[in-house]
């Protein structure tokens, strides 16, 4: 049925990641390699974010949690099970998704500050527990000498063998994503976005879609941890603190809700800037905080909105009559 | 016996919101294929009795089958899966999407198809994406959209806007469309296309029922009314029958008769102006609410607006308090015109405003309810003295505070309760109260009877001209016409958005104006005669 399995501006992306990739990998420069390495992972549990948020209209400041039950989770299966990190990872992918949804029955009786406030609580009791569980998860010290994934019994060592893997794994998350806003489910996400008490008048469950897609950007965060450990090979609580959720809420934040792909403009901005901000330590988050709320307010839309609106300024009077301004982005070419 | 099935049998729906009895044994039938229209006044109870229908409300007593079928208790997504659907009071589109999506999010459900579908988008999503944009495009043509279906529906027009909620709750396939006044607000045009469009729906084999204040649309579209009052089915039966009740009469237009002693303030009639409104009008994004209106209050007099739901009696009283703002024309006040000046400046200007719902802090005792109605003048009289008010600030609010408790001695009683624990008449009070703690030159009242019974509706009517005789202004915004015009010296008569009449309270009395204005009725007396 697929005549057009890959659609012309998924593969034109496609082929744009990839001369970025191949560019970068070519100049062998280590610290831009390691920094790419680095945007592919933030950008899973940003996708899964974007679809809870973005999309569905639930925010949520617990990602954290999610990210940290799938790194913790694949390397604990992994070490207690002599598990080939694969299992591990689509096991601890499994459980991280299972823990959102779950917390979904819970959360989702609350909307707006309180949802935030009971997310929020969610990030920082699963950081507790990460410090405080010692014979599990080693306490503030964290678990060390964790096995790197392999592929064909060639282990995934250094940053530029994993670069593919992880923005492979990133490239199909964009796509699934992207497929799934477009489909009939991506309609009924935004119907509860707008207005939940419409959705349930045209019947659709809105505490059910809630809760799913809850559990798909916990199985996004969780992926995105899982990797993460195997691929650092050393885990330690702090990652996996509220500081990540305000990260991720800020990534999605500049991105926008114009689509998904335009989590990666928001992952790239943020990453960039942690970069600048390693010699504040701990206060970066001040600064995210403060870039948080400058774009709520100043671009609603999210940053890549903004600037093509003020792109669009300029040659609206050139090209009268252009309907760039038509999104519609969540309609097949029927 | 009628020949056509019962499609929704509504039996002994009793609602209660804390103390308020919001409806009681209700019971009525939607015959299938039939075009039923649901009336009464304000408050009445339509809202409620459709929350209870599309399961939204949980009723206290009684059920609601729908093709036999139990609805009662069930959530708002089964009942729609059942094959009824509603539409709301605001049209609620969804204004982030296009016209057409709009109508495909209806179609989502029914297609069963959940996250997996969506994320294998290889397989079928598209297809299943393409037949809910035909089936979009059906509905879009029946309500005659199908030309801006991939407009984004924040453009549409407020009456385009009705067509699109109407058409999105085809969408879902129902065999029972329910509509929550989709007519209010829109023009003589729009209203036209709106009941053709509801014509083809049922002709389409959808049985329809619609809420409605305009009672010329209802009286030209529906064929059968139920009538709500406080909460009561007060007829029910054929249109022209039900048009012709007494009883439907007087729920609109109210039967309440005051005791005035008071003699009418002649002195008054010769007096500049108070309050001058000059061809004001008013619009919320697509829709008019004011027109250009001109009116005139003056010192120690009662003047009362009246209109049905819609007519922009709430939307006059805005513009005078600065709560919204004017399209065109202007506002004076006191020999200034209040043009720019901010909601909580024109309250030091002497306007205060007990708004529709009495809106009181229901955890706040009655003493701080009525403080707060003193907050902006404290707050004038220097900043420090929100903290503690200096020796003046604190005098006035003192004398304020007293005055106030005079006037309404039962509130001094109830100083130290809980203004949720209030009944309906003593937080009419509160709220009245509130607003001459400001000492106001001018004092609006928006539906001060709005919820209360007749017996409490006279009790707090009747106190408004001791409040003229110490020279306040009074602006009466009024469901209960009949009340109104009674107490007050002059009336204005609105009617979509344009004052169609005004006079003397005795002369819009007797006048036919009042009963146009609310029921308009379209009557074919001819016929009627012929038939009896």
């Amino acid at each position: 049925m697929s005549r057009h399995a890959m659609n012309k501006p998924a593969l034109n992306r496609f082929l744009v990641l990839a001369a970025v990739l191949g560019l970068a990998a070519f100049s062998n420069n280590p610290y831009v390699i390691n920094l790419l390495v680095v945007c592919g992972l933030y950008a899973l549990p940003a996708i899964g974010l974007s679809l809870l948020m973005g999309y569905t209209g639930q925010i949520s400041l617990g990602q954290s949690a999610f990210v940290g039950v799938g790194a913790y989770g694949s390397v604990l299966l992994a070490q207690h099970l002599q598990l080939d990190p694969w299992y591990s990872l689509a096991l601890a992918t499994a459980l991280s998704a299972f823990t959102a949804w779950s917390l979904g029955w819970l959360v989702f009786r609350l909307k707006g500050h309180h949802l935030a406030m009971a997310t929020l609580a969610i990030a920082l009791i699963l950081h507790t527990v990460l410090v405080e569980w010692r014979s599990m998860t080693g306490g503030p010290d964290g678990i060390s000498a964790i096995d790197p994934i392999s592929i064909a019994g060639h282990a995934l060592l250094d940053d530029l063998h994993f670069l593919p893997l992880a923005w492979l794994v990133c490239y199909a998350g964009l796509c699934l994503a992207d497929y799934l806003v477009r489909s009939p489910f991506g309609l009924a996400m935004r119907t509860v976005s707008e207005n939940e008490a419409v959705a349930r008048s045209l019947g659709i469950d809105a505490a059910q879609v809630k809760r799913k897609v809850m559990a798909l950007s916990g199985a996004y965060a969780g992926l995105g941890g899982a990797l993460y450990a195997h691929w650092i090979g050393y885990i330690s609580p702090e990652p996996f603190s509220v500081a990540f959720s305000i990260k991720l809420l800020l990534i999605v934040a500049l991105g926008g809700v114009s689509g998904v792909w335009n989590v990666l403009f928001g992952v790239f901005i943020v990453v960039i800037v942690s970069e600048w901000l390693k010699p504040l330590g701990r206060l970066d988050v001040v600064i995210y905080g403060l870039l948080l709320i400058v774009v709520m307010i100043y671009c609603r839309e999210g940053a890549v909105a903004a600037l093509a609106g003020l792109y669009r300024k300029l040659p609206q009077r050139l090209r009268p009559g252009a309907r760039a301004s038509l999104k519609l982005q969540g309609r097949t070419s029927a | 016996m009628n020949m056509t099935s019962t499609m929704l049998k509504v039996e002994g729906v009793s609602v209660r919101f804390g103390g308020l009895q919001a409806l009681s044994e209700v019971g009525f039938d939607i015959r299938q294929g039939e075009i039923l229209g649901l009336i009464g006044p304000n408050g009445a109870g339509k809202s409620t009795l459709l929350n209870v229908i599309s399961g939204f409300v949980r009723p206290d007593r009684g059920s609601v089958h729908f093709d036999g079928e139990l609805l009662t208790g069930r959530p708002p997504e089964f009942v729609n899966r059942a094959g009824l659907v509603r539409t709301f009071q605001a049209a609620e589109v969804l204004a982030g999407m296009t016209v057409v999506e709009n109508v495909m999010a209806a179609g989502v459900a029914r297609l069963g198809e959940g996250v997996a579908g969506g994320l294998a988008r290889f397989v079928r999503a598209g297809q299943s994406m393409a037949a809910l944009y035909r089936m979009a495009c059906e509905k879009l043509e029946l309500v005659g959209l199908a030309a801006l279906a991939d407009q984004p529906a924040q453009m549409l027009t407020a009456g385009q806007q009705r067509l699109l909620a109407a058409a999105r709750a085809l969408g879902t396939e129902a065999r029972l469309l329910i509509l929550d006044e989709p007519a209010a607000g829109l023009t003589n045009d729009e209203k036209m296309m709106l009941a053709a469009a509801i014509r083809r729906i049922r002709a389409a084999g959808v049985t329809v029922m619609f809420v409605e204040h305009d009672l010329a649309f209802v009286s030209s579209l529906a064929e059968r009314l139920v009538v709500l009052d406080h909460g009561t089915v007060i007829a029910k039966g054929e249109t022209r029958a039900v048009s012709r009740d007494p009883q439907v009469l007087a729920a609109y237009l109210g039967e309440t008769d005051l005791v005035v002693a008071r003699g009418r303030a002649g002195a008054a009639a010769s007096a500049a102006p108070l309050l001058k409104l000059e061809r004001v009008a008013v619009r919320y994004g697509a829709l008019h609410a004011l027109g250009g209106i001109d009116l005139e209050v003056r010192a120690g007099e009662i003047v009362t607006l009246i209109g049905a739901n819609g007519a922009g009696k709430s939307s006059t009283l805005k513009a005078i308090s600065g709560l919204c703002k004017l399209a065109g024309g202007a506002i004076v006040f006191d020999g200034k015109p209040l043009h720019g000046l901010a909601a909580e400046r024109r309250i030091a200007a002497g306007i205060a405003l007990a708004p529709e719902g009495r809106q009181l802090f229901p955890m706040l005792t009655v003493r701080d309810n009525l403080m707060i109605g003193r907050f902006s003048h404290i707050r004038a009289a220097g900043f420090g003295n929100l903290f503690r008010p200096g020796a003046a600030a604190a005098r006035e609010v003192e004398a304020a505070m007293r005055e106030v408790l005079d006037f309404f001695p039962r509130l001094a009683e109830r100083i130290d309760q809980q203004a949720g624990t209030l009944s309906g008449g003593e937080g009419q009070m509160v709220a009245i109260g509130r607003a001459l703690m400001s000492r106001p030159k001018l004092l609006m009242l928006d539906e001060p009877s709005f919820g209360l019974a007749p017996r409490v509706t006279r009790e707090i009517l009747e106190l408004l001209p001791r409040l003229a005789e110490r020279g306040i202004a009074v602006l009466l915004v009024e469901q209960n016409a009949h009340a109104a015009l009674q107490v007050a010296d002059r009336g204005y008569v609105l009617a979509n958005g344009a004052i169609v009449a005004h006079g003397s309270g005795e002369e819009l009395l007797q006048s036919s104006h009042v009963g146009e204005a609310y029921l308009g009725w379209q009557h074919e007396d001819e016929t009627a005669e012929v038939a009896a």
